[in-house]
């Protein structure tokens, strides 16, 4: 076993650790993420069998296939969290409004007048 | 019993039913004078301090303004849309934005609203280019301006005369069509999509803008159309 290999393996050991203790996974996430761990250490174990699945899409070497779909999941991922993050902004944004407008008319009545 | 007076419902060309809304953010040098400007004239003016550090509202006690404030920094863009919804709930006919920094005319929002009261127009953009009615403008900010209206127009098929001019008016019909979802900068070209899509009358009026030190140093840099652009078309690929 090279040394690569071993630290590559000790990377997605810890990742799915990381994952695991941190967010208390519901089922079916874990069940993926398992099949993901086991399916990357298999790869990396033994490289030239990406090789095949390369050789049958037309790419030369496997480790260009990955490099491939790296990019477009990776795309998708960007995608995904931009979208998130501007729903988030959104929600931000009707919360801090309906604040203020509440917070303003607190003031009002306060005064007992329509005037700071 | 007796004789009941109302002035704002019995005076036909009453003010107090125009809504000066002032988006503020840190403003605090010049706001005072802004609002002291404006009071001038009988309009009801809601100042929305969009989280500034220093609170904006003892430098505007007595005066005759509602204070609305965001707890957070959102953006000019969501401050604007606060104040229209909260001039709607207040019963506004007619609704005119304002710079904070002190950078428009007070004798323009007439101007503004006259073709909203002949029922004209539901919203009326203030342009500095239409008559040579701008002082001081940086040679830069004139060619950035340039690029703006370009992309405006490519995005909305509107072309201005002034793409990003902070004073603007709009009737109840235009302010309640309305919704400015883009926070930041981007919230003038959102408009203009807005306005293109509710199918809203629209004119320009010339109007002054100053360029102070002050509002060259606040304002808006040649980076931040940048800012504006990615804003703009990330927002409409990912929506």
């Amino acid at each position: 076993m090279n040394s690569i290999q071993i630290l590559l393996i000790i990377g997605i050991i810890i990742i799915f650790l990381y994952y695991v203790l941190r967010f208390r996974n519901a089922f079916f996430d874990l069940l993926l993420l398992i099949s993901f761990s086991l399916l990357g250490i298999y790869f990396i174990l033994f490289p030239e069998k990406t090789n095949v699945i390369a050789h049958k899409l037309g790419v030369g070497r496997g480790a260009d296939l990955l490099f491939y779909s790296c990019i477009i999941f990776f795309l998708f991922i960007i995608i995904k969290l931009f979208a998130r993050l501007r729903r988030l902004e959104e929600k931000l944004t009707e919360m801090v409004r309906q604040q203020a407008k509440s917070d303003a008319d607190l003031e009002i009545d306060a005064k007992g007048k329509n005037k700071v | 019993m007796g004789f009941t007076f109302i002035p704002c419902m019995s005076v036909p060309n009453n003010t107090k039913n125009v809504f000066i809304i002032i988006p503020a953010f840190n403003e605090n040098t010049v706001i005072k004078s802004v609002v002291e400007e404006i009071s001038q004239f009988n309009y009801s003016i809601i100042v929305i301090d969009d989280g500034s550090e220093i609170s904006l509202l003892p430098l505007l006690r007595n005066m005759p303004v509602d204070y609305i404030r965001h707890r957070i920094n959102l953006g000019q863009g969501a401050a604007i849309q606060t104040g229209i919804e909260y001039a709607l709930t207040k019963g506004a006919e007619y609704i005119v934005t304002f710079d904070a920094d002190g950078q428009h005319d007070t004798i323009d929002i007439q101007k503004l609203l006259d073709p909203l009261q002949n029922n004209k127009a539901d919203i009326v953009f203030g342009s500095r280019f239409i008559e040579n009615s701008t002082q001081n403008m940086p040679k830069g900010r004139k060619f950035v301006l340039l690029l703006a209206r370009l992309f405006n127009f490519f995005i909305t098929g509107l072309f201005l005369s002034d793409a990003h001019n902070g004073l603007r008016a709009m009737n109840k019909k235009a302010a309640s069509l309305i919704k400015i979802k883009e926070n930041g900068m981007a919230h003038a070209s959102e408009i203009l999509v807005q306005v293109k899509n509710k199918k809203l009358r629209f004119v320009e009026v010339p109007v002054t803008i100053k360029y102070t030190t002050y509002s060259t140093k606040k304002g808006q840099t040649g980076w931040s159309s940048f800012r504006i652009f990615f804003d703009l078309l990330l927002n409409k690929l990912f929506k």
